[in-house]
């Protein structure tokens, strides 16, 4: 009998941290009120709410594209990468070119990024198309060379908008079984943002639910079937369900 | 033809008959080259049929209603000045083509440069626009005179006549190009701390690539019509007029055969650049940009 020994998880860090930070635009239109809120490294938080409710926003602030209107907001990341919904990529550039891009601006050394840029593709499963113009790959391949891009920077965050909203059902869950696999192998923070409960609960530790009018945070659930350290530990489905469900409703009642 | 008769016939004992195998057998395919040589007549046998068509209807309006040679020309007659007439239009041919190219190369680094200013820094923008739009609203027949006082009646001047009026869709479409980048690419490039600079060079000037190409594309017929317009105005300087000169002068002789031929070699220096153009868009995009692509695959 063999027992496997987990590797020690490193310890926990705070990597962003709202405290009553608000957002009000100069229109007037007020996005965010006081929000408070704090993503720790190596957590995957997920964040579900309606169209309107400051989710984009506040992922935004996090990756310092915003700033708030008031309240504190402390960013300790020191690598974040952000991933959109589509995919974003240099329709001219090749696979290989657009994974190093990050790297590239960065001023990290040529054999560096190359180096970076070809274990990211592996790691997503891409290093057959390096060669490759985005053009000529699916919407799903196109996707993974968004996460090998988000991924060659060597993140501790990442800010996820809707990252598969955009792909059909199969390859949708296939990309977030991808992502729970990137994160056993990486450890980075995640902030992920999406309409699917289901996808929130399955791949997250913690939910945040939202509302709208103003957008603001109802309640945070701990998941009750976290992605863990050991593939193989068994999820509870019928727990997982259930929250799917309570989360449905915390919605539809906001 | 026996290959796919003898395999069934070996491996099947039962019946040996060849209807079978000859349908699970690979249709044949076209051959490639045959197959470009019909997309090619599929693309050029409709304008060449309608070419013909137009040819045949001018000739045969001119017989039957016999109109006179001095006010419009039969195809035939078209033809048989070309010989007596090549000597002497070859040379304002030429002195067309050095206007309206130059023309047409000072109108697009002029345009991107202004273009590109006008992107980088809005303020520019906001100073410059007017002007550029003021430019284009000019009827450029007015300017052609105060241009031939000040630059003096010449090359020099439907050079930049042929500049004035092809400059603008060079620096509007570039300008379009360069600030309609995809703006999650800006914001990537922004958090990643790239630079003005940096962003312009691999990012902006990239994706903006077809939209000053269509840009130059435009300006390679305006400034053709610039030159000529120039040379009506101002082209007999220097004793080299150019084909806007020949038109001129050939309409008030009503040498209507000749004329015909300066229109048509007009046209032939304006689709000349066009077609260069075209050629380096395709070049330049066909691998990443929908406007270039093959459209059959």
């Amino acid at each position: 009998m063999t027992t496997t020994v987990p590797t020690p998880a490193p310890p926990v860090t705070e990597l962003v941290r709202f405290a009553g930070v608000t957002k009000t635009y100069s229109n007037g239109f007020t996005a965010l009120s006081p929000i408070d809120l704090t993503i720790e490294s190596g957590k995957v938080v997920s964040i579900v709410g309606p169209s309107g409710c400051g989710k984009t926003t506040l992922l935004r602030m996090a990756g310092g594209l915003s700033a708030p209107t008031t309240g504190e907001l402390t960013i300790r990341s020191e690598q974040i990468s952000y991933v959109f919904q589509d995919p974003t990529l240099m329709a001219w550039r090749s696979v290989l070119a657009n994974t190093e891009l990050v790297s590239r601006i960065r001023k990290v050394p040529r054999a560096e990024c190359r180096h970076r840029a070809v274990e990211a593709l592996r790691l997503v499963g891409l290093e057959n198309v390096q060669k490759s113009l985005p053009r000529e790959l699916s919407g799903g391949m196109k996707m993974r060379v968004s996460l090998a891009r988000a991924l060659a920077s060597e993140p501790d965050l990442m800010l996820m908008d809707e990252p598969f909203a955009a792909l059909d059902e199969f390859t949708r869950e296939r990309m977030a079984d991808e992502l729970i696999r990137l994160w056993r192998e990486r450890r980075f923070g995640v902030m992920f943002i999406t309409h699917s409960i289901r996808e929130a609960v399955k791949i997250a530790h913690e939910i945040v639910i939202m509302a709208s009018g103003p957008g603001r945070i109802v309640e945070t659930v701990t998941s009750p079937s976290p992605p863990r350290e050991d593939p193989r530990a068994p999820r509870d489905e019928d727990a997982l369900e259930e929250t799917v469900k309570y989360i449905g409703a915390r919605l539809a009642a906001a | 033809m026996s290959i796919t008769e003898q395999i069934p016939s070996t491996t099947s004992n039962s019946t040996g008959s060849t209807v079978a195998p000859a349908q699970a057998a690979p249709r044949p395919k076209t051959p490639r080259k045959n197959r470009t040589a019909r997309t090619t007549l599929f693309l050029v046998l409709p304008p060449l049929v309608v070419a013909v068509i137009a040819i045949v209807l001018w000739q045969s309006l001119i017989s039957v209603f016999g109109v006179p040679k001095y006010l419009v020309p039969a195809p035939a007659d078209v033809l048989a000045e070309i010989g007596p007439a090549i000597g002497s239009l070859i040379q304002p041919t030429l002195v067309t083509m050095g206007e309206a190219y130059s023309g047409f190369l000072l109108a697009g680094v002029v345009g991107f440069t202004v273009a590109f200013v006008m992107a980088r820094w809005n303020v520019a923008e906001r100073g410059l626009y007017p002007y550029m739009v003021l430019l284009q609203t000019i009827p450029i027949i007015a300017v052609a005179p105060i241009l031939v006082v000040w630059l003096g009646a010449g090359a020099v001047t439907n050079t930049v006549i042929a500049a004035m009026i092809a400059v603008f869709p060079v620096t509007a479409n570039t300008l379009t190009g360069l600030k309609s980048t995809d703006r999650h690419l800006v914001q990537l490039f922004a958090m990643a701390g790239a630079t003005k600079r940096y962003e312009m060079a691999v990012l902006r000037i990239p994706y903006a690539l077809p939209y000053v190409l269509t840009g130059l594309r435009i300006a390679a017929g305006s400034s053709v019509i610039g030159a000529i317009v120039g040379e009506f105005v101002a082209g007999i300087g220097g004793g080299k007029g150019g084909l806007g000169y020949v038109i001129t002068s050939t309409a008030q002789q009503l040498l209507m055969p000749r004329l015909f031929l300066a229109v048509i070699a007009a046209s032939c220096v304006s689709l000349l650049l066009f077609g260069v153009v075209r050629l380096v868009e395709v070049l330049a995009l066909r691998r990443w940009h929908e406007s270039a692509m093959a459209t059959d695959d």
